[in-house]
């Protein structure tokens, strides 16, 4: 393997003589390496050019049902003995905590497909710039600018505990994204691979530029209910809200539009999975308690089949752990969902629609009523008016407040072809990525609109 | 820079969670063939600094081959100079024990309450100790303290989910010591929060879809500042460095000194000196002084948050605004206390007094703002009818929406310095990689007239 990565055997042994010199009945160490390398650009230059390497530990020291936990970067023998020391300390003086399991017993990792490429981890600054260099000379030659950014990245995950839990994984992936701008319109696209070398910049530069050319001089249209097209940077946005109440600490608190509702109908027919073995997303077998990481059904044809657990929320929930615990351990979380494709080019989608908006990325979306999945947000670089089943023009962006859910309850068609998206970073670690379709709408309530 | 954070939750009377973490490191930033560079490492010695600083150039000549014009910098007077939060309490000299007690006793407090399925009680004690050193001579040292935390009551019912809180959403924090919790009598406030959590389920719903006039507590007013006016005076956003991701702004520089942002009751204000706020310190992480001045003043928009680099693009200095995400993020524009002055409408009561008709709106629940901070949606915990100058009923899933420049048009009414509350930001996120900054915004309760309510039907 690469030399820029830590390594197994160096994440294994700072994890091992963490647990060790940790003072409790159960300890577990979490180690993480990274190195990321963002390339931005805007106005058709690089302005940020950035790389780091890091490695963080993260203890956890069990004392009856007490628990705490202390992280720190500082990886030789005072730094690691030091953090051990805290977290058994502050273990110690925790409260008692009743409905604590323990730690989780190690179970069996299955191999899942491998998201590590060396080509990726390799990548130079230099040819991260060349890459930035392909996509502004795209935007400039139809006099449009260019912002955006490309980022190659290496992570390693590893957990050990003192039940004997070991568990370790490299993944890399490369990712671009670009805004093309012209004086009145803007449109954007996104591609993300775990090979570099396989990442479609090209195609992104075509996608964003060309659109943008037919993005300018939106027109205003009356915010109300429509049929709609989403691409796939729209449609990550509303799995993403879902992968947040399809968990077993949403359903303990009541605050997940599934509560209750397992095997029922909820949304229309479409099927969504937690896949972690998706050789097509950036897999790893398990979570950041070292469990491993079951495939979940969470909704199928539109009926709700299940939701994720960690070890505590499985535990109070009487339930099985499905290995999704967070690095934080704040709630667990599907972390590699796939919305089933369908059987639609992108273009039929479009043609199915009598009048209606397609919209290419939602923008600050936000909560407005959890257990009803009520979301507000905007449009953003590219919407449009849809009539007779052809773009007709662009639209100026508009402000919705929809219930995501409800949205779902009817699909009118689903897009054939997956979208690999990167979801989720917690401090610049990914922690998640889906795969999701374009998707027809039967309606999708705007409550408001901009004047651009 | 090191930073040694501590966070705790407890939840439904357990210590839901407590983590103690530090993190150690530095970074290069580098002008090299007029482009910038910068690398970073948590090795802190010798060779690899060499290594680092070599990088750094290495990226910034990379970064060149798209370049338009040099990079140039406004000047700045190289200091060496130290800077401390004053800290009355330092939280990580005393116990865990005192620090989990408040937490414990607020919490359950709350859980005396019948019908609740939630309560939370959670602090923050956060400290940074940097040193920036530059190749202009500048050696400066600071140490930043700051703590925060709060209590939240959450009640499910009817097919609702409602939340209470005190003081800010659980995510008050101020620059200071643990005196800045004890200040607010978390136990104190611990029944009301329940009390009205349990209330809202069967409050009526907030009118659908109305005009009507809006006084907004001080804490919701901070984030309404925050988002509408702090972020589109980032002159970063307004020049395109952020289009593709947090935005632009619709404040161009073509509308600096002449644009009508808000009615003349309405001066915000830029100031990174002010007691306990979060954007509060000595100096920036390019070695620029602290500063005060005015973002809009008497409803005009005249200031911007810049850097050296975009000052200099306005052919002015930098007013000292960029700070870093600790050592492996690059410094980019953040707002520091970005505050709306008090006015002259007296307390709270004597506004609501001088209300005919309209709706009290308290603690963010919600918030969404377009890619140029122009339209906004907000919704808050809880709402209170107002008829003929009195607190009528409570109403639950309050929400208002408007575009800023008109909204801030219709502020009418300021409450007094006796209301203003420097409230903040802990977790305002922008760039790419994502880096969270911690902002301050001063605040009291404000009147706005002819707002859109009501969205939730």
């Amino acid at each position: 393997m690469s030399e820029v990565l830590f390594g197994e055997r160096e994440l294994r042994a700072i994890a091992e003589r963490a647990i060790r010199a940790a003072k409790g009945d159960q300890a577990e160490a979490l180690v993480i390496g990274r190195i990321g390398s963002l390339t931005r650009f805007a106005n058709s230059a690089i302005h940020q050019n950035v790389t780091s390497r890091e490695a963080e530990l993260r203890v956890r020291v069990v004392v009856g049902t007490r628990r705490a936990t202390a992280t720190t970067n500082r990886l030789d023998d005072d730094g690691i003995r030091r953090v051990a020391a805290l977290a058994s300390d502050l273990a110690r003086r925790a409260p008692e905590d009743p409905t604590f399991p323990g730690l989780p017993a190690p179970r069996p990792i299955p191999s899942a497909p491998s998201a590590y490429v060396e080509k990726t981890a390799e990548a130079a600054p230099l040819a991260r710039a060349r890459a930035v260099k392909t996509l502004c000379d795209r935007a400039t030659a139809v006099r449009m600018v260019a912002a955006g950014f490309v980022s190659t990245n290496v992570q390693e995950i590893s957990v050990a505990s003192t039940l004997g839990t070991w568990a370790y994984a490299p993944q890399t992936y490369a990712e671009v994204q670009i805004a093309a701008i012209g004086d009145d319109g803007s449109a954007f696209a996104q591609r993300v691979s775990t090979d570099w070398t396989s990442l479609d910049v090209e195609g992104a530069a075509a996608e964003a530029v060309g659109k943008a050319s037919v993005a300018q001089r939106p027109r205003d249209l009356a915010p109300d209910t429509y049929e709609v097209v989403l691409t796939p940077y729209a449609v990550r946005d509303m799995v993403g809200f879902l992968g947040l109440q399809l968990n077993g600490l949403a359903i303990e608190e009541g605050r997940s539009f599934v509560g209750g509702k397992i095997g029922q109908k909820v949304t229309g027919a479409i099927t969504l999975v937690e896949d972690p073995y998706d050789p097509r997303s950036i897999p790893r077998p398990f979570d950041f308690e070292g469990q491993p990481s079951d495939r979940v059904t969470l909704i199928e044809d539109g009926v709700a089949r299940g939701v994720v657990y960690d070890s505590v929320t499985a535990h109070r929930g009487n339930a099985r752990n499905t290995g999704h615990a967070q690095p934080f351990l704040t709630q667990p979380a599907p972390m590699h969902m796939r919305l089933e494709a369908g059987d639609k080019t992108r273009e039929q989608l479009v043609a199915g629609v009598k009048k209606g908006v397609l919209v290419t990325r939602f923008w600050y979306t936000r909560w407005v009523h959890q257990l009803r999945t009520l979301v507000t947000g905007m449009t953003r670089d590219g919407t449009f008016a849809i009539l007779d089943g052809e773009i007709a023009h662009p639209v100026k962006n508009f402000r919705f407040t929809q219930s995501y859910h409800e949205a779902l309850g009817g699909v009118r068609g689903i897009s054939k072809d997956l979208s690999l998206l990167v979801t989720g970073e917690q401090f610049g670690l990914m922690t998640s990525c889906q795969r999701v379709p374009a998707l027809h709408l039967a309606a999708f309530t705007f409550t408001g609109a901009t004047r651009y | 820079m090191r930073r040694d954070e501590e966070n705790a939750l407890v939840k439904n009377g357990r210590l839901d969670s407590v983590d103690r973490s530090d993190s150690f490191g530095f970074g290069i930033r580098a002008i090299a063939d007029g482009a910038w560079g910068f690398a970073a490492s948590q090795v802190v010695t010798a060779q690899e600094a060499d290594r680092v600083a070599a990088l750094a150039v290495e990226i910034a000549r990379a970064s060149a081959i798209t370049k338009k014009r040099d990079a140039t910098l406004a000047p700045v007077e190289p200091v060496r100079a130290t800077y401390e939060t004053p800290v009355d309490l330092d939280p990580f000299a005393m116990s865990f024990d005192d620090r989990v007690k408040l937490l414990m006793s607020a919490e359950a407090r709350m859980r005396e309450r019948k019908g609740l399925r939630t309560t939370r009680a959670t602090y923050a004690v956060w400290r940074e100790d940097k040193l920036f050193l530059s190749s202009e001579g500048a050696d400066i040292t600071q140490r930043i303290t700051e703590v925060g935390g709060g209590i939240a009551a959450e009640a499910v019912g009817n097919g609702e989910l409602q939340i209470r809180s005190y003081p800010d959403g659980l995510r008050y924090q101020n620059a200071g010591g643990w005196e800045i919790l004890t200040r607010w009598d978390l136990i104190g406030n611990a029944e009301r929060v329940a009390d009205e959590a349990v209330a809202l389920l069967s409050a009526k719903q907030c009118p659908q879809d109305e005009i009507t006039t809006v006084i907004l507590s001080g804490n919701q007013l901070s984030l309404q500042c925050h988002e509408s006016c702090g972020h589109p005076i980032e002159l970063d956003r307004a020049l395109g460095s952020e289009a593709a991701f947090a935005g632009t702004s619709f404040l161009t520089p073509d509308k600096l000194g002449t644009f009508r942002y808000g009615s003349s009751e309405v001066n915000i204000r830029i100031d990174a000196t002010s007691p306990g706020g979060l954007g509060t310190f000595g100096f920036d992480d390019e070695g620029v002084p602290a500063s005060e001045g005015w973002a809009v003043k008497d409803g005009i928009f005249v200031g911007y948050l810049m850097s050296r680099e975009t000052a200099a693009a306005l052919g002015t200095r930098s007013n000292g605004t960029m700070r870093a995400d600790g050592w492996q993020r690059v410094p980019i524009i953040r707002m520091t206390n970005v505050s709306v002055m008090p006015g002259t409408a007296g307390t709270l009561d004597d506004l609501i007094a001088d209300t005919d008709d309209g709706i009290l709106m308290d603690t963010n629940r919600s918030w969404s703002i377009d890619d140029k901070r122009f339209n906004f949606q907000f919704g808050t915990e809880v709402g209170w009818e107002i008829r003929k100058g009195k607190r009528r009923d409570m109403v639950r899933n309050p929400t208002y929406t408007g575009l800023t420049p008109e909204f801030w048009g219709s502020c009418d009414a300021i409450c007094s310095e006796s209301e203003w509350v420097m409230w903040g930001t802990p977790n305002c996120g922008k760039g790419q990689p994502g880096q969270g900054a911690h902002t301050g915004h001063g605040a009291a309760p404000a009147r706005f007239r002819d707002v859109r309510v009501g969205v939730i039907k």
